[in-house]
């Protein structure tokens, strides 16, 4: 019997476009946007299956990897933290917006609280942001708000297969977090809070990719 | 051959008369993802991921259809009762939009796992959902309900999974679910993410919630099995 899987094509270009949609005039995200689209290593055929981070041996899972995979979604959480924080000093939020900040900011602060606890030394150093504009209004917020959601739901879901067992059981509590927090924040700024059936998966060079167009991470 | 719907679990003593070869075999993980991505057709498809499983059934382990049979044991109340919601036309606003488009994903996400399984697929029950279809408040405790339950269900069973394949799959599943709940949850002026950690839920408890809920109108017939399913979630 043929052990083939016969698996199609996600279309992860448009699921990160729509992530990236850009807040009209807003030249950051214009940069972001054109940055992942005009990346032809993005949809290049490929399957986007299981988050393919490096086709090596190295993939199977163990402890090892398990830290390196959990320091990757550690600078996320680090960046969410962080932008969250100083966007409910600094973006002039009110109502559901300023709440919304507020309670997934909370969130995002218990998650690097769990990564320090779990990972202790092994755990990477804080990296430093700037967030330029990003935090500097309401609207701006909400729109970063939406891609940084959206880019760790992806991210998430593309190393979890990656994990050990106990690691994932972690992983998945955390997941769906920020999914909830990416559907409130769609709903935010009147976008589908589910804007598909399937959330696909992103590899690991994609979200760094992403996270480097941002130029919200000063030293990492 | 299909199974009869129970809630008692996917009977693992099953009529299935194929040999269950394990989807990886003696291959690294690192291996099949490698040869997955080998398989690679040109050309994307918009949303079409629900079609990464479609025959999965023939090569997974017995462990993963059960996984996927149960999934598919609640996405069929859920499709059915967004479903209902959309027909009966009572339901206004936002409301309305959730419950269309909400139906949508689990009618694919039905699909989906009906296509996957073939005909080890679990047949569709019979709801009966009262007014909750109707009755805006009852809407959206039902509909939060649901979502809270898959997302509860799935995070409890990933780890469980044999099929890289399909926990990548479930993992997708799992995080739209999360945001059905969250859009849900806002709809009913509840805050659509309650906690920094959303907590698994076994199958058992799924099944239980399930029956307290009183959705099956018709109880199925209780096929003696000569060995209890084991529950593993």
């Amino acid at each position: 019997m043929s052990d083939r899987v016969t698996v199609q094509v996600v279309d992860q270009e448009a699921a990160l476009e729509e992530a990236l949609d850009p807040v009209a005039g807003d030249s950051r995200q214009a940069f972001l946007r054109r940055a992942v689209v005009g990346g032809g290593a993005l949809v290049a055929g490929g399957i986007l299956v299981g988050g393919l981070p490096r086709l090596t041996a190295s993939a199977a899972p163990s402890a090892e990897q398990d830290v390196r995979i959990l320091n990757f979604a550690a600078l996320l959480e680090y960046l969410q933290a962080a932008f969250f924080t100083e966007a409910e000093v600094k973006a002039g939020l009110s109502g559901e917006t300023r709440e919304f900040a507020r309670v997934a900011g909370g969130h995002e602060r218990a998650h690097v609280n769990l990564f320090e606890r779990t990972l202790g030394n092994k755990l990477r150093k804080k990296p430093t942001f700037d967030f330029g504009d990003a935090t500097s209004n309401p609207q701006r917020f909400r729109a970063t708000a939406v891609l940084l959601e959206d880019l760790a739901v992806a991210a998430y879901d593309g190393q979890a297969a990656l994990l050990t067992k106990p690691t994932l059981r972690v992983a998945a509590q955390i997941v769906s977090v920020e999914s909830r927090h990416a559907a409130w924040a769609r709903a935010l700024v009147h976008k589908p809070p589910a804007p598909r059936a399937y959330d696909p998966p992103a590899t690991r060079p994609q979200v760094t990719r992403v996270v480097k167009s941002t130029k919200f991470v000063t030293s990492a | 051959m299909s199974h009869e719907l129970t809630l008692e679990g996917i009977d693992r003593s099953a009529t299935i008369a194929e040999a269950q070869d394990r989807l990886l075999g003696s291959q690294t993980r690192g291996g099949l993802l490698r040869r997955m991505a080998a398989l690679g057709a040109g050309g994307a498809l918009a949303g079409g991921v629900m079609a990464a499983l479609p025959q999965v059934a023939r090569a997974a382990t017995q462990n993963d259809i059960d996984i996927l049979n149960f999934a598919l044991t609640l996405e069929y109340p859920a499709a059915a009762f967004f479903t209902e919601a959309e027909r009966n036309g009572a339901l206004s606003g936002e409301t309305a939009v959730a419950a269309r488009v909400i139906g949508a994903h689990e009618r694919a996400h039905v699909r989906a796992l009906r296509h996957a399984l073939g005909p080890k697929a679990v047949k569709r029950g019979h709801y009966d959902f009262g007014d909750a279809t109707e009755d805006q408040q009852k809407f959206h405790d039902a509909g939060i309900w649901f979502e809270n339950v898959a997302v509860g269900y799935l995070k409890g069973q990933a780890p469980l999974i044999d099929s890289d394949a399909i926990l990548v799959v479930a993992l997708g599943l799992h995080s739209v679910e999360a945001r059905h709940a969250a859009w849900m949850r806002r709809i009913g002026g509840d805050v659509p993410a309650p906690s920094a950690f959303d907590a698994p839920i076994t199958r058992e408890s799924a099944i239980s919630q399930f029956r307290a809920r009183g959705y099956l109108a018709i109880e199925p017939k209780t096929t003696v099995k000569k060995r209890a399913p084991t529950v593993t979630g």
